[in-house]
Order: C-alpha cells, then sequence, then structure tokens
C-alpha cells in the first residue's frame, strides 16, 4: 500500500506542475505552488 | 500561443515551492538524528529490539535495548519510556535509569525510544518545538520532542479505521499509535511490528513485571495514576499505599476490559505479567497549551492550565508554579522504585535489587541535569 | 504580545487579504499564518507553517482523487445513466423519492466520514434528478450538502467522533444508536421540508424529454462497474473489515476512475484529471492556509487561549458557547473543531456519558462544514449544481441546520435522561 500511495503521490504531482504551467491567473499558480510544497515533501519521503 | 513570460512566472512559482521545500527539509532531518545515550556501568548488554523479532531489522521502528544485571537470578522487569514520544518524562527517566543503575540481583530491561520512528517527527497543529536541552553539570544535553504517533513516512497511508491485534475498532490514526497496538502482529505494519516484538522481549526475557511510562494532558482524567492490569491488583494498591506515605498522591485505575490494545491490558493478558502503566501531568501535550516554549516543556509553566484549575477543569492541583518535568520523573522514578520494593515483598523468592538509582527527592531538590552524564563522555 | 493580539491581528490580516485585496482564501490563510508567526516572534517559521498543512494532507489526498473519480463519471456517461435510472425508478411518489434521495446522498458520508466524498459523488449523481423534478437548483444544494453533513454524522463511521475519541481514550464503540436518535429525525425532516412542497411529479413522457441520454444500450451492464466496486469497496472496508481490504479512500477512488476508462464513453484520463486538479485546486490551497494557520495559533498559544476563554465560562454560557463556538470554528474546519473544541468540551462535562456528549458534539461540529469561508459542503454542493454563489445554497440550509444544533444540543442537555433509556 505503501509504494501504491506513494505512485499516487507521484501521479498527482506530476499533474500539479502541469497545471502550473497551464495555469495563467497568478494567484492560482501560487496556489498550485503552495500545495505542491507537501506533495514534494512527502515524494522525497521528508515529512 | 503562450507567452514567454506566462512560462517563466510558472517555472519560477515552481522553483520557489522546491526551495521552499528544500530549506524546511533540514528541519525535519534534523530529528531523525538520535541522541546519545551514555549507559552506567552497570549495564550488562545493549540489544536491538530487532534481535528479539528480525521483523524489525532495518526497519526505523528498531530501537535499542538496555539490559542490567541477570547474573543472579530474581525477578525480570522490562521498563519502557518513550511509547509517546510527546510525552518528556517517560523519555527522561528511562534515560536517567540508564545511566545510572545497577542492578545485583535480578534483571532491569529498559527501552527508552519504544516508538523510535514518534521521535523522528513532530505532530502537524501542535506547533511543538523539536526538543528541549537539560543542564547537566558538564554542559546541555539535547532530547527530541516528538509525536504520539509513528511517522508518517514510516508507515501510511492510515487505514480508514483501524481494527487493532484485539479487535477493537479504532479512528485509522491510532494505528500509529503503539500504546494501541498490543499485542502486536508479526507481518503487521510498523507499529504492529513493534508491539509485537515487545510482547516478544516480555516472554522470551520471562518478565514479571512490566512498567509502562507515560504522561497525560492535565485535562484527562487519568493522569498522576497507576493503571494496574488485574494481575497486578495487590501490587498497585500495596505500592499506592506506600506512595501516600511519602508524599505522592496518585489515582489507581484497574484497567477497563472493554479497552484493547493498551498495553496494562494486553500485556497481561497475552503474557500473564503484571502490567503497570505510570501517568504523570504533562501541559506540554495538552489541548489549552499556551505559546511552545522550553518552559512550558520543561518548567511545566502554563497560564492557561493555572486559569483551567481555578475552574475545577484539570484532574490535577495546576498553580503559577506549573508541573516541572523534574517533578514529574521524581514522580516516575517513586512509582518505579516503589512498585520494586513492594514486588520484592510480594515475591520474595524473585527479589530485584537496584543500585544507583536517584532518589525522588534528590532529583525534585537538584534537578534532572545532575543525574544525566554529560553531552562529551565517551 | 497576547495571544488575544496575535489571533486578532492574523484574523484582520485574513480579512484584508480576502476581502480587500481579494487574494484567494487559502493564499489569504497562508499569508495571516505567517503574519501572526512573524508577529508572535517566531519569525518566518517555515517548517511549522510546512508541518501545519500536513494536518490535510491526507484530507487532500481523498479530495483531488473523489474530483477525478467524479469527473471521470461525468465524461465516460455514468452519471447521465444513473441518473436515467433513478428518474424512472423513482418519480412516482414525492416521500419515497425524496427519502431515498436523502439516503442516497448521505450513504458515501456515512462510509467515508466525509461530507466532501458524499457531495461529490452521489450528491452530483441526484442533483439532476431533483432538479428535474422542479426543486429549485439552491434548494436542491442546499439538500445535498444538509444530506452530506448527516452522512457524515451518521454511523458506521463518524470521524468527528472518532477524532474526539482518541482525545480522550474513548473506544469507538456503541455509536450506532446514539448517532442514529440524531440522525434520523434530522434526516427525513430536512428532505421533506426542502423537498415537498416543490417536488413535481410529472408525467413519464414528459419526463422522458428531459431525461438525459442513458448508454446503457452502448456498454450495457459495465457501465455501472466503477461504480459498484467503489461503493462496494467503501461499504465493505467498514462493514466487513479484514474480508474486503482497507486501501484507502484514495486509492478506492483512484480504482474508480481507472476503471472508468474502460466501462463507458472514451475519455483521455491525463485530461480528465487536468480538469479535476483545477476545480479542487482552491480547496485544496483552502486546506494548505488552514494547516498553517492552526499550526500558527497553537504554536503562539493562541489555540489554547481560545479553548480556555472558551472553558472557562459557566455551564450555562458553555452550552452557548457550544453551540456557537463549535459551529464557527467549523469555518476552519469541522475536522479541527472537533479536535482542538470538542476534546475540552467533553472533558469539561466528563459528568456525563462521553459517549452520547460525543455524539452530540458531532453534531454541532458537523455544522461546521456549512460556515463560509470553508463551508466545504456548501461550496461543493453549489458547485455541484451549477450555482455560482453558495452564500444562496447556503441560506436553504439555515432552518435545517438550526434544527440540527437544536437536537445536537437537545442531546447534550438531556444525556442523563437519554443514558437511562439506552
Ligand atoms: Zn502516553
Amino acid at each position: 500500500m505503501f509504494i501504491v500511495y506513494h505512485l499516487i503521490v507521484f501521479y498527482l504531482a506530476s499533474h500539479f506542475i502541469w497545471y502550473l504551467f497551464r495555469e495563467n491567473e497568478f494567484w492560482k499558480r501560487v496556489s498550485v505552488a503552495l500545495v505542491l510544497i507537501m506533495f514534494f515533501l512527502r515524494l522525497f519521503l521528508i515529512k | 500561443m503562450k507567452c514567454l513570460k506566462d512560462r517563466l512566472i510558472s517555472g519560477l512559482l515552481l522553483l520557489l515551492s522546491l526551495a521552499l521545500c528544500f530549506f524546511s527539509t533540514q528541519k525535519f532531518r534534523e530529528q531523525h538524528k538520535k541522541e546519545t545515550l551514555f549507559p552506567s556501568e552497570g549495564l550488562a548488554s545493549r540489544e536491538m529490539l530487532s534481535s528479539y523479532f528480525p521483523g524489525l531489522i532495518d526497519t526505523p521502528g528498531d530501537t535499542e535495548v538496555y539490559i542490567y544485571g541477570g547474573q543472579n537470578p530474581g525477578g525480570n522487569i522490562l521498563i519502557l519510556g518513550g511509547a509517546h514520544p510527546n510525552e518528556p518524562a517517560g523519555y527522561v527517566t528511562a534515560v536517567i535509569l540508564i545511566e545510572n543503575i545497577q542492578v545485583s540481583q535480578g534483571k532491569i530491561i529498559v527501552i527508552p525510544r519504544a516508538n523510535n520512528s514518534g521521535f523522528t517527527h513532530s505532530e502537524p497543529q501542535e506547533g511543538n518545538l523539536r526538543g528541549y536541552s537539560l543542564e547537566t553539570p558538564g554542559g546541555k544535553r539535547f532530547f527530541r520532542f516528538g509525536s504520539r504517533l509513528t511517522n508518517p513516512i514510516h508507515q501510511w497511508p492510515d487505514p480508514t479505521l483501524y481494527i487493532n491485534p484485539s479487535g477493537q475498532k479504532l479512528s485509522g490514526q491510532e494505528s500509529r499509535n503503539l500504546n494501541r497496538c498490543y499485542p502486536g502482529k508479526p507481518k503487521g505494519h510498523l507499529t504492529e511490528k513493534i508491539a509485537f516484538a515487545i510482547m516478544e522481549i516480555i516472554k522470551k526475557e520471562k518478565i514479571d513485571l512490566a512498567i509502562d511510562l507515560h504522561e497525560a494532558a492535565p485535562e484527562y482524567p487519568v493522569v498522576n495514576a497507576i493503571v494496574f492490569h488485574e494481575n497486578s491488583a495487590e501490587l498497585a494498591s500495596y505500592s499506592l499505599m506506600e506512595l501516600q506515605q511519602i508524599g505522592f498522591e496518585f489515582r489507581l485505575e484497574l484497567s477497563p476490559n472493554n479497552l484493547r490494545g493498551l498495553s496494562h491490558r494486553e500485556w497481561g493478558d497475552h503474557a500473564q505479567v503484571m502490567a503497570i502503566l505510570l501517568e504523570t501531568a504533562n501541559p506540554s501535550q495538552g489541548r489549552l497549551k499556551g505559546k511552545s516554549s522550553l518552559s512550558l516543556i520543561i518548567e511545566g509553566k502554563d497560564r492557561n492550565y493555572s486559569k483551567a484549575a481555578k475552574f475545577g477543569l484539570l484532574f490535577v492541583p495546576f498553580d503559577s508554579e506549573g508541573i516541572p518535568v523534574k517533578l514529574r520523573v521524581a514522580r516516575h522514578l517513586a512509582a518505579i522504585k516503589i512498585l520494586l520494593s513492594s514486588f520484592n515483598e510480594l515475591n520474595p523468592e524473585k527479589r530485584i535489587e537496584v543500585n544507583h538509582m536517584p532518589s525522588s527527592s534528590q532529583v525534585k531538590l537538584k534537578g534532572i541535569g545532575q543525574f544525566l552524564c554529560p553531552p562529551y563522555r565517551k | 504580545m497576547s495571544e488575544a493580539a496575535i489571533f486578532l491581528f492574523m484574523i484582520a490580516t485574513f480579512a484584508l487579504l480576502a476581502m480587500v485585496l481579494k487574494l484567494p482564501i487559502g493564499v489569504s490563510l497562508v499569508f495571516s499564518a505567517l503574519a501572526g508567526s512573524l508577529l508572535g516572534g517566531e519569525g518566518a517559521a517555515l517548517h511549522h507553517l510546512v508541518e501545519g498543512s500536513f494536518g490535510y494532507f491526507d484530507t487532500i489526498l481523498i479530495i483531488v482523487t473523489a474530483m477525478i473519480f467524479m469527473k471521470v463519471l461525468q465524461e465516460s456517461g455514468i452519471l447521465d445513466t444513473v441518473t436515467a435510472l433513478l428518474l424512472k425508478s423513482f418519480y412516482r411518489r414525492k416521500v419515497a423519492l425524496l427519502l431515498t434521495v436523502m439516503a442516497l446522498v448521505m450513504f458515501p458520508g456515512m462510509i467515508t466520514g466525509s461530507s466532501t466524498t458524499a457531495v461529490l459523488s452521489t450528491g452530483a449523481l441526484v442533483a439532476p434528478v431533483l432538479m428535474k423534478m422542479g426543486l429549485s437548483r439552491v434548494k436542491t444544494g442546499a439538500l445535498i450538502a444538509m444530506g452530506a453533513i448527516l452522512g457524515m454524522i451518521a454511523p458506521p463511521v463518524n470521524i468527528l467522533v472518532m477524532i474526539m475519541g482518541g482525545g480522550v481514550d474513548m473506544p469507538y464503540v456503541g455509536f450506532t444508536f446514539p448517532l442514529l436518535i440524531i440522525v434520523i429525525p434530522l434526516a427525513v425532516s430536512t428532505s421533506l421540508w426542502l423537498g415537498y412542497k416543490n417536488i413535481k411529479i410529472i408525467e413519464y413522457n414528459q419526463m422522458k424529454e428531459v431525461l438525459p441520454e442513458s448508454f446503457f444500450k452502448n456498454y450495457g451492464f459495465r457501465l455501472y462497474l466503477p461504480l459498484i466496486i467503489v461503493i462496494g469497496l467503501l461499504l465493505g472496508q467498514s462493514l466487513m473489515p479484514g474480508i474486503i481490504p482497507d486501501i484507502g479512500i484514495p486509492a478506492i477512488f483512484l480504482l474508480g476512475s481507472f476503471l472508468g476508462i474502460f466501462c463507458g464513453k472514451p475519455l483521455n484520463i491525463l485530461k480528465t484529471t487536468q480538469k479535476a486538479i483545477e476545480e479542487s485546486m482552491p480547496i485544496l490551497c483552502i486546506l494548505v492556509g488552514v494547516g498553517m494557520f492552526i499550526q500558527i495559533m497553537t504554536l503562539t498559544g493562541a489555540r489554547g487561549w481560545i479553548v480556555t476563554s472558551f472553558l472557562s465560562f459557566p455551564p450555562l454560557l458553555l452550552y452557548l458557547g457550544i453551540a456557537t463556538s463549535m459551529p464557527l470554528f467549523g469555518a476552519v474546519s469541522a475536522f479541527g473543531s472537533a479536535s482542538i473544541l470538542g476534546v475540552p468540551f467533553i472533558l469539561a462535562m466528563i459528568d456525563k456519558n462521553a459517549i452520547l456528549t460525543s455524539s452530540a458534539l458531532s453534531a454541532v461540529a458537523g455544522l461546521g462544514d456549512l460556515m463560509p469561508p470553508t463551508a466545504l459542503a456548501g461550496i461543493f454542493a453549489a458547485q455541484v449544481v451549477g450555482e455560482a454563489n453558495y452564500f444562496r445554497v447556503l441560506r436553504f440550509c439555515l432552518m435545517p441546520a438550526l434544527f440540527e444544533l437544536v437536537i445536537g444540543m437537545a442531546v447534550l442537555l438531556f444525556a442523563p435522561l437519554l443514558d437511562k433509556l439506552i
């Protein structure tokens, strides 16, 4: 299950990055960047 | 066509996100660094928990087991600290024992960081400090202030509903609470494996009396308490009287039969040992706690708690003097000492003799640091 | 700097950013948390901010994956087909229709303990049915939002009670009956109150015109497969634990989404995921911000100050405090309300049966999901019915919500009496 959830986090994080480059509105992009911090930290098994 | 400037902004935001991630990493990583402990001369051997249950080898749940005595047969005692790493008095009491005691008869086994993984992170939204320093004669020693639960990077995801090895339904995150996972499962998740390994120690070392050191928030009803399994009813009530004589008030609580997965219940049920859990009052883990600070952790002072005590909301007296960690450690030490002497009275054929155990009155008087080794000793 | 001042400063910063500068709510929360941290003398405590947001990491995964599943249901034509089926089966009798709809909306909430899941899954399914039968857009939204909240409180899974139980070491056992006492009258009264007057029985021919297209003829039974699997797994993991594997709600939703690719109209899962992320991003950022906000409140002592202040009220004020603070705190998060306020409140009423107390408190705390600006249930219900202004949905939730509050408080007050009955 741990690996499955790691893959889920990876899948979503990649989509967040894609969305970050698709979106034009500045504050929406800031939102994505903020959410991404958590996904990176979990992806790299730091927090 | 999407203009270059937009791409640039997105790129910069991505970099910013990575940078923030990078800058917070150091603090999170630091918390994985184990503080060195300096066992006393009396140490017979230092094992790893995994030597009792190989399923823990190379996992973050593996932790040191300190064994004292064993040369002259007698009673076998297990003392567990750090089952909940956000309860400093339990951990520090175990460390004080490790760094001081000698056992001339019987055997004492101390596990200071029972949930080793829990020490490696802090609970979200609790705003806790990373740790606290205690002043020893030779300088400061740092101790981590961890989380009640196993680190999610070691055990994740939580189930929706956690059904513990004893069949009790609990909220999912309790699957990372060591003191809900007994008697554990050899093929379960990390926390259940740790619980299983502790059961293995109890069985393989033929433990007679097992003591689990905890703390609880002052607004929690089971505080300043001795929780006992019915196996140890006589021991507990006998000890209570002795403790009252030397000025420590304790509540005596029989381990409830329908509250499964806790040490005082399952140790007694599954290994037939005398199981005891000790609770002191720790304002730094409570819901009313004020600003997170060293004084909150070490001196145990908190305005909110003094106020709540005035309104009769707490289960312990709490004034502006607070409940310092040295007092809580002293309580634990007093209780352990008297539990051991009561054990000797009740089981003269299985005596346990401990020397150099710091007395509660000395700890209260001189502070904890006096009984810890300075940070530089080998 | 006193805790009260820090708290007020954080609230003021938030209000300034969100209302005057019109920044997104989530971003405003993040900056006000940062401001609180600076004012509290903690500096820009980055690791604290990040740590706080992790309190909602699992919730965020549930929300994103639920949204992906929902989008897959829409794009594969499954939603249309099920709507058509429901319309055909239930359109004849008003009361039966309304109660069935209510039960359907509550169902995912009962299983997952999350109102958002309820709104986004079956809530989205019944919305078109109700609107086709003459219930206004906003009333439909209100019915779905209330149903979702009742589902969240109803047994078998009530996460609010579990959170409170965790704080006082009370096992999650023996809650079915107390929770049903609270939920059933509310479910019946709310659905009838909102729907009975407006729902109209329409002719089959008339209805056929407005029926969404059923793709059953193209794809057959496999259309229902993703829904059946998802509901089966959600149900199974709590009703038949140990037999049905507990793979967690996010994995269940993603599994359902994956199946959806092969069970209906062809769709591009990558693009569908993007749409889902785009739609859920505001709420994700709010959760990140709320997490940081709570962390800084705790760190600076503002949380403790608030809780202590509430607890030092005399009994009458204590009940008043429960009735106001718990739903209000839900604006930040209903789960936060259960954990931060619920636990001390149970402890303040320790002389009463804790099972009854926590059940009642969960009903009160659950209302927090209607409290702006977060208003999870309200926002998503508005989204599901296509209403841009979620306040219009919330207006119709007011009466049922008040009724829920009254029942919750009544159970609290009469707990000693009920205790004897149970
Ligand atoms: Zn504990």
